[in-house]
């Protein structure tokens, strides 16, 4: 018994440290790219253009950081960007968590039906509706404005399917409870069943956060005035040429910048996105 | 406080009847429990008078209120469900208070209200815990608790002590009990555990199949029960069953004859009986005895033997293949297999005739 429990944790600690190793090289992999932007934004555009390996010596300089500060639409593009992904996230929670609700609790005819049909919505790439849609949002005069940068992010399939989930795993008794404490429907929908879904929303807003911020596509055809760009469109819009060779140290130090409001999200919700990555895999 | 009246009351679920044609009186300050087994209907029939179910036809009444077409909470009623309902994240304070202040009680009065409730039910070092940071018999208490400071009319309890380990059931199902005698309301309370029943009733309503089998204190169900299905569910272990043929007894009670052909001299009536193609008897296992082969009224093997410490039950097999349980002391040295004798005490057997009623010993002890 001794030595079964003996070979048993060494297996263990040979299966962990496997895994740390491959944890760790993934993270190498995963960071040196980071590390090497960080480093380039901190070289003049000069010595790059001479060499690239000039990262890894002396001197170092702010000097993109400062260009940014001073002449660069940067401010503008984050402050866009924030409004936008933030807008998105809230209309994505507020919009999956009544539709969420309404198909978990209510009765209603053709309830599976529009369901199955939202569903669908997963499955329809956004390549095969962008023409419609540019069409409609230029009928209604939308291109260019907030709301055209939001709205389609708006509709969230899986949104709606992930709250729909999870108000249904809630025990209608809780529901049956309030009733007889006299909650009115909306009271018990505010009250009572949103907050016990906040690890979904947290989830849920987190990632629709993180995809509005990286979105690239809709936001490079709705929004062509430059006031109206995102950080995603911005920083491409200043790429000086197809190599890049001029200019690489102030597109990284762009690139830099635009990462910390995502960095700051990570940090504050870490907890809420590891939860949500490891429940999707379970 | 008014009592409960439930006129016809039918409930469907698309082509099936749930709940047929129930009538029903609850007293005002009555504890009744409704018992019977999973589907019978039982609560259904607690969650219609709670609101959560519409009624189909027939009347509900609390007082002199019709309360069938009023909301859950215009009704005057608290339940206690089986899994709690406490919302997890509010307080066991909130969790009280969320109920009185729906229907805007003043402040003070609600602080007194919980905090009296609290004190009552042991939980005051509880309320700014959330439920869950408490165990499952307090999450059961604060349930109890959020019923309570409404002061409702009727207490409604569905199964709320399944959720509990047995010593924990024992000492909350004391704990109801003692809380029915300090509250002055009605309580109805579902469960499937005859103990429960049988143990907090002053009325017990037995359900099967949709209906209502029989109505009375827990000793005239155990005692006199209508129908072989309220015989078999109430009383552990279940009754004996025997198709018997009846003849004259004295003082004007039947004996019954088994197939075995043993003699089982009952007190029951004889001119009580109805005309009735076949009879049944049913006979407790605590009023057949083990004894030596040939002192019983009848004899068999004795196939299973069930130690309990006080009491040894111990199942017979007939010559005819029937298996009756009949009781033994403590230290029965029955075992398994042995030839024994089986005494039957007819004082307490009952007869069903063809209808399923059920036909009981005279209370006087003289025939009619």
């Amino acid at each position: 018994m001794t030595t079964q429990l003996a070979s048993g944790a060494v297996g263990r600690g040979f299966g962990d440290r496997l895994i740390l190793a491959a944890t760790i090289a993934l993270a190498i992999v995963m960071v040196i790219p980071m590390l090497w932007a960080v480093g380039l934004s901190l070289k003049t555009n000069q010595e790059l253009l001479v060499d690239t390996q000039s990262v890894l010596k002396a001197p170092w300089t702010l000097i993109n950081y400062y260009d940014i500060l001073i002449g660069s639409g940067v401010f503008r593009w984050l402050l866009n960007s924030i409004i936008v992904s933030t807008g998105m996230s809230l209309g994505v929670l507020v919009l999956s968590s009544l539709a969420g609700y309404g198909f978990a609790r209510l009765e209603f005819p053709g309830r599976n039906v529009i369901f199955v049909l939202v569903l669908f919505g997963l499955a329809i790439p956004e390549q095969a509706v962008i023409l419609v849609r540019h069409q409609l949002f230029s009928d209604l005069d939308l291109h260019n404005t907030y709301a055209g940068l939001m709205l389609p992010g708006m509709s969230a399939p899986f949104g709606v399917f992930l709250m729909t989930q999870y108000f249904k795993a809630i025990p209608t008794e809780i529901d049956e409870a309030a009733m007889l404490d006299n909650a009115s429907r909306f009271k018990i929908f505010w009250r009572v069943l949103l907050p016990m879904t906040l690890p979904a929303q947290a989830t849920l807003g987190i990632f629709t956060f993180l995809h509005a911020w990286n979105d690239y596509w809709w936001p490079m055809v709705s929004g062509t005035n430059q006031q109206m760009y995102t950080l995603t469109v911005g920083i491409a819009s200043t790429q000086q040429n197809f190599a890049e060779s001029a200019g690489l140290g102030y597109l990284m130090a762009q690139a830099v910048f635009a990462s910390l409001p995502v960095l700051i999200v990570y940090m504050f919700f870490q907890k809420y996105i590891v939860r949500a990555v490891s429940g999707a895999a379970t | 406080m008014p009592g409960i009246e439930l006129k016809n009351v039918t409930k469907t679920f698309g082509a099936a009847t749930v709940i047929d044609n129930v009538s029903l009186s609850i007293r005002p300050h009555e504890f009744m429990v409704f018992l019977g087994p999973s589907g019978c209907g039982k609560s259904t029939l607690l969650r219609m008078i709670a609101g959560l179910e519409s009624v189909d036809a027939g009347e509900i009444w609390i007082g002199d209120r019709r309360v069938d077409q009023l909301a859950p909470g215009e009704r005057r009623v608290a339940m206690v469900f089986q899994h709690y309902a406490l919302y997890p994240h509010m307080t066991v304070r909130e969790n009280m208070s969320f109920g009185l202040r729906n229907v805007r009680l003043p402040d003070a009065e609600i602080d007194k209200r919980v905090e009296a409730a609290a004190k009552m039910l042991e939980i005051a070092h509880l309320l700014d815990r959330k439920p869950g940071q408490i165990s499952g018999g307090q999450r059961q208490r604060v349930a109890i608790g959020r019923a309570i400071v409404k002061e409702p009319h009727l207490f409604l309890f569905d199964e709320p002590l399944s959720n509990l380990d047995a010593a924990l059931r024992v000492r909350t199902r004391l704990e109801i009990a003692q809380l029915h005698q300090r509250v002055d309301a009605a309580m109805i309370f579902v469960t499937h555990d005859q103990i429960e029943a049988m143990t907090l009733a002053h009325r017990i309503v037995v359900m099967n199949n949709r209906k209502i089998e029989q109505i009375g204190t827990p000793m005239e169900i155990y005692s006199r029960p209508a129908t072989t299905f309220v015989a078999s569910f109430v009383g552990t272990p279940a009754m004996n069953f025997s198709p018997v043929e009846l003849s004259d007894g004295p003082n004007g009670f039947v004996s019954a004859r088994l197939p075995d052909g043993a003699i089982v001299a009952t007190r029951i009536d004889k001119a009580s009986l109805p005309i009735s193609k076949s009879f049944k008897l049913g006979i407790r296992a605590e009023s057949l005895e083990i004894c030596p082969v040939g002192q019983g009224e009848t004899a068999g093997v004795a196939q299973f033997v069930e130690r309990l410490g006080d009491r040894t039950l111990v199942y017979v097999k007939l010559s005819d293949g029937l298996t009756i349980v009949a009781g033994d002391t403590g230290n029965s040295r029955v075992a398994i297999n042995d030839q024994v004798g089986v005494k039957f005490d007819g004082s307490d057997a009952h007869l069903f005739d063809d209808q399923d009623r059920g036909h009981h010993a005279v209370l006087d002890g003289s025939a009619t």
